[in-house]
């Protein structure tokens, strides 16, 4: 990738503002998902916007199944990105697998970071003794076989199952970027998540958060949300957003910019 | 959603094509719901030679026979087939998803494809993939990453990957079809050190093994410490398996793993013995001499060094752990470390930062002392690991990887499926190549042109148009500078960018088919707007008075007409300058906006060719009378306005029916006069410069006609409309700009929305063209079952699920061009509606959510606030008012029912009247004074008859009395002031905009009162018609508060009194027979509470019966 990481990941820049605010959408979701978020802060902020490279925009080819097979090589990107653009600090709203990334990026590099916000984010998507994450290993795998079974059925259970709210362009709009990972590095990607534990690490992130969770997310139980408030090294708040689902940026942007732009103003 | 096949069957050339018809024909024979790709792969081995066949057969390593692995296949995918659920036999089983998704993704893997790289390797991420006919082998080749498909051929004993390359390597024989390529194609170039003729291939994996990113993490951290320490603490749930995995790897393989600096690294632990140290015997002596052991081992090691694990650091901050034993072991350990600095590492591993920071609690200076390096470890095993079986999924895109990834080539090409906005960059990079090599050697061919025979038909041709003009520039431009060319190319890829990057999804390509009826006229006028800007004017909105073309004089229009029928270059050429002026900072625009041209190209080739006659008959006409030019303007403007569902428009005939009809409208402007405006709305200062007060008058009087109570506002609302028409109103640059925008101050939202509409009639020829957003919407309760329901959409909530309200007004603006636009309650927009707000009546393009920009040239915003601000007073209301509007837009739509009931004690009779409202008290907070003590009592249910009020309110003379309090202090711009905490972030937004718009509007109050008045009289006369002068009717306040808000709700002037003398008329005389009543009883009108009027009167918003 190399000096081509800014295109391969169709890194960028929008907005006018002096502060920087990176944008990194989700699992299943590309830049797109932002979308309904960006005129929001377009005025105040020079937003950056990225595809991880496991999204359906990001040309195949650049998901190498070698190098990304935990999330540190995700937050290598985030990281080259940002050098790349010399970003010398900036406030990070990651949804999903992105808040973990950005979670670890910031304990690579906390001067980075002023502020993380963390939206349907979970350290640990399994129970556990005294963890509740909200899957079952078995659980898991079963889903795993269906995906592998039968993409397509999946998707089309998943998608509405994920977005939570009654908002079928929101779902349509999931399930098309969801459509549009290959299959193969869906199963991979999510492998990935799901194998990754950031519980032991929380207390090295030294950044403030900021935890958004919905009323109620498919993906992640509410108790998570107060896991990683405690947990978190940097003095933390969650914030409850009143909808449901797991993309509140799809299916509720007027609620949730509000509450992005407190939290980032905090 | 399955697709229907022959949407399928689009993206496939024949052959592929005729594959998918077998696929569909074995699922209609197993009467399966849909075609997935199994039903594919079936009817592609039942072929005696097919690529998937061939493919298999060369594939085969199994060392059974090849009929029998075949047998084996098939039978493996019958099974697969008989497992799918089966329904009544459908006449073309739908593709499923799966195999639409493989369609796609070949179509995507095509555009990367070898055969094509020579001649595209730097466009091939342009073709839309709703265009590109897929081969079979693409599609055979994405059918195998279906995982389904890959396991059927696993359980036969294939793998998907080596049918794969089968495919993709074609035998010798059969080079003819596939092997155009001039090189060997480099594949796996993302693969380490791979060489491409290295035989049989490795696979991915063949790398490192199982789990291994931790080790090869640690493995890096241990050796490139970029500023951290060099001893490790890994950290994380799966920290201890990671330590442990990397001991057993670096001691079992020889250090396979680690980076070349430290290969043949040693591992010890020492774990086990801490762990009996801490917990048990606290024996000093035997740690000592295994420290001392460890340093002597440390002293004779040779090559880079030695790892000293400690194992998980749970053990250390238990309980039972003294600390005594734990500064001993950590003392011995930093002597250790100090000691052999160069040589040894540390390890050490903790589950949960509690773990550390215990720890750190205990010995602060841990961290220097030991030079600690914190390493997150997040995965507990590699995702590699849970596949069954690497080559099912993993190994199959091989092929495909890093195509263009050779070092040689940095270009990525990056797919682009559905990420439109960002694409331009790369057009341009494209456009600058391009002239580039225009300018090294002179070359005609352009790459663009190379892949047009990919488009469908209809692209094509607009395709072909755009090199035609090039041609026949370039052969005009001969000898003169290159710099025609040049923006032919720049036009070429402008065009190229909207039309292939920013390609809608597969099914709305109809949509162009629909505008194709949109009228020649039209098309005219788009060809006008390319000449002068290729880049702002295309979008469909574009309409007579864009600036561009407004600025093109008659005579201009004349010459280009008469030029234009022989040449397409003649736009080009004509547009060249200006266009290079604007060409670089639009390009930037062009992102956002090319959803719009992107619709508008594919018609404007439609209409090229069967144009050319009738401009030129406009120029005929056009150039003998000023008359007829009117009547040309007309009839552009008349079928430009016309929307879609006008029919073909094909000869001229129908476009002066269209337009004899367009002056049909019924509210008294004259046909002169509404050509007048109509060309007005067309011209501009340069072609029509004059300022006609006819125009002005004609819209005063449709207003006054419609709204007469709001003379002012209207006076000041058409002198505003005929100041921007004629060119006089805000500029923008130096061209004078198409949209008006007029802001609504004050009271009387009927009023407001009722003028909105008229001026959608007189301007834009029908009410039609009113786009109507309440921008209060979203936020604000809405009354429910009121009065203005019945008049307002209920669809309300159906239109905006899942929209922002900009997105909606987007929407409406696209879809009615020419229109007046009325956003009311403008104070209460959201941060989004504000931002697109301001940005439209700065700039003159709408944006959406998505930053896509639609032009509202030509249209009249009109927003409306009620409350007052900045500068903007409103005159203090000098009479109190009685009726506010407020509760008027509060009235329900209940039935009403009529009863007797005897006469109360002030049952004298006024003289002329009969009737009188009684009123129920509401605590409404616009009701202060003595009507404040009443309200707390809310229900109860006070009656003033019509003479004590008489009494009260002397002002009042015969006429009704509402008894309403004496004095209302309260005007409206206070009871609007209310919720001005909430938006008094908006009104510093709000003033501002208020400032740009063109005329600000102050409306005065409806005056309800009399309106009320007026009605009761009305219905006074009635009931002394019906039950002669002795009965008196008891109004039910709400009823008459209902009765009014119709009637100031209502269009028709005679609504009202026709619902009286009818619906209320009969009530009357129903109820006369029914009760048979005399004079000791009082008739009353009340409403039904809770009962909403199930069926209309005929123009009025009341019911078409009363109850008894």
């Amino acid at each position: 990738m190399g000096t081509n990481l800014l295109e391969a990941l169709n890194v960028r820049v929008v907005g006018s503002g002096e502060k920087i605010l990176v944008l990194a959408h989700g699992f299943g979701t590309d830049q797109s998902a932002w979308q309904r978020i960006l005129p929001f802060f377009t005025q105040n902020y020079s937003i950056i916007l990225y595809d991880l490279v496991c999204a359906g925009s990001v040309n195949p080819d650049h998901f190498d199944f070698e190098r990304y097979t935990s999330l540190h090589a995700y937050v290598d990107d985030l990281l080259n990105i940002l050098d790349a653009l010399r970003v010398d600090r900036c406030s990070y709203v990651g949804h999903s697998v992105s808040a973990m990334v950005g979670l670890l990026a910031s304990i690579r590099r906390p001067e980075l970071f002023s502020k993380l916000i963390l939206i349907g984010a979970s350290p640990r998507f399994l129970n556990d003794k005294d963890y509740h994450g909200g899957f079952e290993r078995a659980d898991i795998e079963n889903v795993f076989v269906a995906m592998e079974a039968n993409y397509e059925a999946w998707v089309n259970g998943f998608a509405p199952l994920a977005v939570g709210a009654d908002v079928p362009a929101a779902v349509r709009e999931f399930s098309r970027t969801l459509f549009n990972m290959r299959p193969d590095i869906t199963l991979f990607v999510s492998r990935t998540v799901f194998n990754s534990d950031l519980r032991g690490i929380l207390g090295l992130v030294k950044v403030p958060c900021c935890i958004i969770q919905t009323s109620k997310d498919v993906s992640v139980p509410a108790s998570v949300a107060e896991y990683l408030k405690t947990h978190l090294g940097g003095g933390s708040t969650v914030e409850l957003l009143r909808t449901e689902g797991h993309l509140p940026h799809l299916s509720a942007p007027a609620l949730l910019a509000p509450v992005l732009r407190r939290a980032l103003s905090r | 959603m399955p697709t229907p096949v022959s949407l399928a069957r689009q993206c496939l050339t024949d052959e592929a094509a005729r594959a998918l018809d077998d696929a569909v024909a074995v699922a209609r024979r197993r009467s399966h719901t849909q075609t997935t790709s199994l039903h594919l792969v079936s009817a592609l081995l039942a072929l005696p030679s097919s690529i998937l066949r061939d493919a298999c057969a060369r594939a085969r390593n199994s060392p059974c026979s090849s009929r029998l692995q075949f047998r084996a296949l098939e039978l493996c995918v019958g099974v697969s087939l008989d497992r799918l659920p089966s329904s009544k036999t459908l006449d073309e089983p739908p593709i499923s998803n799966s195999l639409m998704a493989a369609i796609k993704r070949s179509q995507a893997n095509q555009r990367r494809h070898p055969d094509n790289f020579h001649l595209q390797q730097i466009h091939c991420n342009q073709q839309p993939a709703s265009v590109l006919k897929v081969e079979p082998k693409h599609f055979i080749l994405s059918i195998l990453d279906d995982p389904i498909v890959s396991r059927v051929f696993g359980d036969a004993g294939f793998r998907s990957c080596d049918i794969k390359l089968a495919i993709i390597h074609p035998p010798v024989m059969q080079a003819s079809k596939f092997s155009r390529t001039r090189c060997p194609p480099i594949f796996l170039c993302n693969l380490t050190g791979l060489d491409p003729g290295r035989p049989g291939l490795s696979f991915p994996f063949s790398g490192p093994q199982d789990g291994e990113e931790n080790c090869r993490r640690i493995g890096e951290a241990l050796v490139k410490r970029n500023g951290k320490g060099k001893n490790l603490l890994l950290l994380g749930a799966c920290a201890g398996d990671a330590l442990n995995r990397f001991i057993e790897c670096v001691n079992t393989d020889g250090g396979g793993i680690l980076p070349s600096e430290i290969a043949g690294l040693s591992v010890i632990s020492i774990e086990n013995e801490i762990i009996e140290f801490v917990s048990g015997g606290n024996d000093r002596e035997k740690m000592g001499f295994k420290f001392e052991e460890l340093r002597q081992k440390l002293e004779q090691c040779s090559g880079p060094g030695m790892v000293l694990s400690v194992g998980e650091l749970r053990a250390l901050v238990d309980e039972n752990v003294s600390s005594d034993a734990l500064s001993y072991l950590v003392s011995k350990l930093t002597g250790l470390l100090e000691g052999f600095r160069d040589k040894l590492w540390l390890m050490g591993a903790a589950a949960i930062y509690e773990t550390y920071s215990k720890i750190l609690g205990q010995f602060p200076a841990i961290e220097r002392d030991w030079d600690l390096h914190l390493l997150p470890i997040t995965s507990s095993k590699s995702p590699i690991d849970c596949f069954g079986s690497k080559s099912s999924l993993m190994g199959s895109f091989v092929p495909f990887g890093g195509f263009f990834s050779t070092p040689s080539d940095l270009k990525y090409p990056l797919r682009n499926v559905n990420q439109s906005i960002t694409r331009c960059h790369l057009c341009t990079a494209k456009y600058e190549q391009e002239v580039a090599a225009l300018l090294k050697m002179g070359s005609t061919v352009s790459v663009a042109d190379q892949y047009s025979e990919n488009l469908p038909s209809w692209l094509q041709m607009a395709q072909l148009d755009k090199g035609k003009g090039l041609d026949a520039a370039k052969t005009k431009n001969d000898g003169t500078t290159l710099n025609t060319r040049i923006l032919g190319l720049q036009k070429k890829w402008n065009d190229i960018c909207q039309r292939l990057h920013h390609a809608q999804p597969f099914s709305k390509f109809d949509i162009p088919q629909d505008r194709s009826q949109a009228s020649i006229a039209e098309g005219f006028q788009y060809v006008a707007d390319r000449k002068e800007s290729s880049s702002s004017s295309c979008s469909r909105d574009s309409s007579l008075n864009e600036n561009p073309c407004a600025n093109l004089s008659l005579g201009v229009l004349v010459d280009l007409q008469n030029v234009f029928p022989k040449k397409h270059s003649i736009p080009i050429t004509v547009a060249s300058e200006a266009e290079n002026v604007n060409y670089q900072s639009k390009l930037l625009k062009e992102a956002s906006k090319s959803q719009q041209k992107e619709k508008d190209s594919p018609w404007f080739t439609h209409f090229t060719l069967p144009h050319m006659s009738l401009p030129a008959d406009h120029t005929s006409s056009s150039s003998v009378t000023s008359v007829t030019t009117d009547l040309g303007l007309g009839i552009l403007y008349a079928s430009s306005s016309q929307e879609t569902n006008t029919p073909k428009l094909c000869d001229r005939g129908e476009h002066f029916q269209q337009f004899s009809g367009f002056n049909t409208f019924e509210f008294g402007v004259g046909e002169s006069t509404s050509r007048q405006i109509l060309q007005s709305s067309c011209s501009n200062p340069s072609s029509g410069g004059h300022f006609d007060s006819r125009d002005y008058k004609s819209i005063r009087k449709a207003l006054i006609e419609k709204v007469g109570w709001q003379e002012d506002a209207i006076c000041s609302i058409s002198q505003a409309i005929t100041r921007c028409k004629a060119g006089y109103g805000r500029r923008r640059g130096s061209t004078a700009r198409g949209d008006i925008w007029l802001s609504f101050i004050g009271p009387d939202k009927v009023g407001k929305k009722r003028i909105a509409s008229t001026l959608a009639e007189i301007i834009f020829g029908s009410q039609e063209n009113l786009v109507s957003v309440d921008l209060s919407f979203h936020g604000g309760v809405r009354p429910s079952n009121s009065v203005f329901e019945c008049q307002e959409f209920n669809d309300y909530d159906v239109k905006f699920r899942g929209k922002t309200i900009v997105d909606y007004i987007a929407m409406e603006l696209s879809k009615k061009p020419h229109s007046v636009v009325f956003l009311e309650n403008v104070e209460k927009a959201d941060c989004l509606a504000q931002t697109s707000l301001s940005q439209a009546v700065r700039t003159g393009k709408f944006p959406d959510s998505h930053g896509r920009e639609i032009s509202i040239n030509n249209m009249i915003f009109v927003t409306t606030s009620t409350i007052a601000m900045g500068n903007i007073k409103f005159q203090p209301q000098k009479e109190p008012i009685k009726l506010s509007e407020e509760n008027i837009l509060r009235a329900k739509s209940w039935q009403m029912r009529m009863l007797t009931e005897p006469v109360a004690e002030c049952a004298s009779l006024s003289s002329e009247m009969n009737v009188k409202i009684s009123r129920k008290v509401t605590s409404s907070a616009s009701f202060e004074n003595k009507r404040k003590l009443d309200g707390i009592t809310k229900s109860a249910e006070e009656e003033f008859s019509y003479e004590a009020k008489k009494r009260a309110h002397k002002v009042l003379g015969s006429s009704l009395d509402l008894n309403l309090p004496v004095e209302e202090t309260e005007d409206n711009t206070n009871s609007g002031s209310c919720d001005s905490d909430s938006i008094s972030e908006n009104s510093t937004w709000l003033e501002n905009f208020i400032e740009q718009v063109d005329e600000k509007v102050l409306f005065k109050s409806f005056d309800f009162d009399a309106l009320c008045e007026k009605i009761g009289r009305k219905i006074s006369v009635q009931v002394q018609r019906a039950f002669g002068s002795e009965i008196l009717l008891e109004i039910d306040d709400e009823v008459m508060m209902q009765i009014t808000a119709a009637s100031w709700l209502c269009t028709r002037s005679r609504a009202m009194e026709d619902w009286i003398e009818s619906v209320l008329g009969r009530g009357c005389s129903e109820a006369r027979q029914k009760y048979h009543s005399n004079a000791q009883y009082v008739v009353k009108l009340v409403s039904c509470k809770g009962l909403l009027v199930d069926e209309r009167a005929p123009g009025i918003c009341l019911p078409s019966r009363i109850n008894l």
